[in-house]
C-alpha cells in the first residue's frame, strides 16, 4: 500500500491538514501513528482505511478488505451487540458464525445480547474492535484501540495485531495509551505540521538526552530576523544563543555564545534550566 | 450487489427500530384524511390521485431524510469500509429510502382505494395513480438526499431547505414552462384533462425524471467529499 504525494484539507481555503505525504506500508507492516491532538492523526487513519478521499493525491494497492475500528463506536443504534455484529457480517457476505471467535478472544459473552446503547465506553470499544475484525482483514485501521479496554482485551490486542500481520495485512494504529510499546518491528510515524515522517529520530533524540530531558532545537532564520526571534524566545524564558551558520557546521569549533546577528546566524534556543553552554547536545532535528 | 442490498435492510431496519417512521407516517395519515374525508366522485379518481402525490412530495422528502440520518456518522464510515467501496454505501442509502418512499406510496395508492372512491376506478387511473406517485417519491427522495446530514449538517438549516425547495419547486411548476423544474402544477391539471396517459404523463415523467436525476448526481457527487 502505497501515500503518493497524499495531500487532504476540509474545504477549498482551509489549511492543509496533511501535504505532499509519502509512504509505503508494504504487507505485513505494523504502524503507529503519533501526533499531537488535533495534528491529523484521525484524518490520515480515515484516508488509509478509504472513507475519505484525498484532495490531492493518491493511495494504490489498498487491500481489498479494510478493518475499521474507530475511536468512539457509535452506540446510538437500536440494536442489540449480537444483532449489530450479525448485520455487520451480513454487510462483509459472511455468517453469522464468524462472530464467535472474536467474542471469546475480546471476553464478550455477556454482552451478546444487551443494547448497544447501554453499553460501557469499554464494552462498546469491544464491539468496534470486533466489527473490524470480522472478515480477516487485509488493512486494520484501530484509531485509540486500548482506550477503556479491560485488563483481558489489552492483552489480547497485540496478539490480535501479530495475527493480522503474520497473516500479510498492514495494521495501523494511532495510540495515546502505548499499548503497543516495544511491540517488535513496529515502525513509529510521527503526524504534524501537515507532514508524516518517521518519529524514530525524534524518540532518540529525547531517549539520547541527558537526565534533565532536555534537547537543543535548531532554528535557521534570517540574519535580519534573528534578534526578533530570539526575543520572542527571552520573552517565554528561555535563553537563546546565536551563532553563524558556519560555526553551527557539524566537524568546526563551536564559539562562545554571543547575541548579536549575524549573516544567516543560527538561533539556537534552550529551555530553562537547561545548559547555557551552546551545543551541548545538538539533537540536529527541527521541532 | 449482495453486500449492497444487505446494508440497505440493515438502514432500512435502522430507521424504522429508531421510530423515526413515525412523523412521514403521520404526514401521510393527514393528506389522506384532507383527500378522503368525502368520498370522491366517480371520474374523479385520477385527480385526487394527483393531488395526493403532489402533497406528499415533503412527506417522502422527510422520511428520506430521516432514513438517511437515522445511522450516526462514524457508523456511515464502518459501513463504507463494510461494503467495501463509499458509492456502495451511497447507493445502499438511496436505495433503502426509495424502498421506504415506495411503501408509503403503496398505502396512498391503496387507501382511497378502501375508504376514498365512490366506486373502483378503472385502469387508466390505477396506471396513472401509479406512476404520479412513482415520480412523487423519487422527487421526494431527492430533496430528502440533498438535506440529509452529510450535505446540509444542520438540521434547522436542512428542514428549512427541505421545505423551501418544496415550496420553491410548486411556485416554479406554475410557470407553464414544463421543464423549468419539477412539474408538480402540471401533474394536477394535466391529470384533470383526458388522455393523460398518452399525452401528458411521457413528457412530464421525462422531466421530473430528468430533475430527479441531476439532484440525485448531485447528492453521489457531494457524498465522495461527504462521507
Amino acid at each position: 500500500m502505497r501515500l503518493a504525494n497524499l495531500s487532504f484539507r476540509y474545504a477549498r481555503r482551509a489549511p492543509w491538514v496533511l501535504r505532499d505525504v509519502d509512504l509505503h506500508l508494504p504487507p505485513g507492516t505494523v504502524a503507529e501513528i503519533t501526533g499531537r491532538n488535533g495534528a491529523g492523526k484521525s484524518t490520515l487513519l480515515r484516508l488509509l482505511a478509504g472513507v475519505t478521499p484525498p484532495t490531492r493525491g493518491r493511495i494504490t494497492d489498498r487491500p481489498e478488505v479494510v478493518g475499521y475500528a474507530p475511536e468512539i463506536f457509535p452506540v446510538e443504534q437500536p440494536f442489540t451487540v449480537l444483532a449489530y455484529l450479525t448485520r455487520m457480517a451480513a454487510i462483509r457476505g459472511l455468517r453469522p458464525a464468524v462472530i464467535d471467535p472474536w467474542v471469546d478472544r475480546l471476553g464478550m459473552a455477556a454482552l451478546l445480547d444487551v443494547p448497544l446503547a447501554d453499553l460501557s465506553k469499554g464494552s462498546a470499544h469491544k464491539v468496534g474492535l470486533a466489527q473490524a475484525l470480522l472478515a480477516p482483514p487485509g488493512l486494520l485501521i484501530l484509531d485509540e484501540p486500548f482506550s477503556g479496554l479491560d485488563a483481558q482485551a489489552r492483552a489480547e490486542l497485540p496478539r490480535i495485531v501479530a495475527d493480522v500481520a503474520a497473516a500479510g495485512g498492514v495494521v495501523v494504529v494511532s495510540d495515546h495509551q502505548s499499548g503497543l510499546a516495544g511491540y517488535p518491528g513496529i515502525r513509529h510515524l510521527h503526524v504534524g505540521d501537515a507532514t508524516v515522517q518517521p518519529a524514530d529520530a525524534v524518540a532518540a533524540a529525547v531517549d539520547s538526552s541527558p537526565a534533565s530531558g532536555t534537547v537543543v532545537i535548531e532554528i535557521t532564520v534570517d540574519a535580519a530576523d534573528a534578534e526578533a526571534v530570539a526575543g520572542k524566545l527571552r520573552a517565554e524564558g528561555y535563553q537563546p544563543v546565536l551563532r553563524t551558520a558556519e560555526a553551527a557546521m557539524p566537524g568546526r569549533p563551536m564559539p562562545e555564545g554571543r547575541e548579536e546577528p549575524l549573516p544567516a546566524g543560527q538561533a539556537e534556543p534552550a529551555g530553562p534550566g537547561a545548559p547555557a553552554t551552546p551545543g551541548a547536545h545538538d539533537a540536529g532535528e527541527d521541532r | 450487489m449482495r453486500p449492497a442490498l444487505s446494508l440497505t435492510y440493515f438502514k432500512i431496519t435502522a430507521y424504522l427500530r429508531s421510530h423515526r417512521v413515525i412523523l412521514p407516517f403521520g404526514g401521510l395519515l393527514v393528506v389522506m384524511a384532507i383527500l378522503y374525508s368525502v368520498r370522491v366522485n366517480v371520474g374523479q379518481e385520477l385527480p385526487s390521485y394527483a393531488d395526493s402525490a403532489a402533497l406528499l412530495v415533503p412527506v417522502f422528502a422527510w422520511a428520506a431524510r430521516g432514513l438517511l440520518d437515522a445511522e450516526p456518522d462514524v457508523q456511515r464510515l464502518l459501513s463504507i469500509t463494510a461494503v467495501g467501496r463509499p458509492g456502495r454505501e451511497v447507493a445502499s442509502g438511496l436505495l433503502a429510502a426509495v424502498a421506504l418512499n415506495a411503501a408509503l406510496a403503496l398505502v396512498a395508492l391503496v387507501v382511497p382505494l378502501a375508504i376514498g372512491f365512490s366506486a373502483t376506478p378503472g385502469p387508466q387511473a390505477l396506471l396513472g395513480g401509479l406512476a404520479l406517485h412513482l415520480l412523487s417519491l423519487l422527487t421526494g427522495t431527492a430533496i430528502g438526499a440533498l438535506t440529509s446530514r452529510p450535505i446540509l449538517p444542520d438540521p434547522a438549516v436542512a428542514a428549512l431547505t427541505l421545505l423551501g425547495g418544496y415550496a420553491g419547486i410548486l411556485l416554479l411548476s406554475l410557470v407553464p414552462v414544463t421543464w423549468l423544474t419539477v412539474p408538480i402544477i402540471s401533474w394536477m391539471r394535466a391529470a384533470g384533462q383526458g388522455d393523460f396517459l398518452g399525452r401528458s404523463l411521457p413528457g412530464l415523467a421525462g422531466a421530473t425524471l430528468f430533475w430527479c436525476a441531476v439532484a440525485l448526481f448531485a447528492y453521489t457527487r457531494l457524498r465522495r467529499t461527504r462521507p
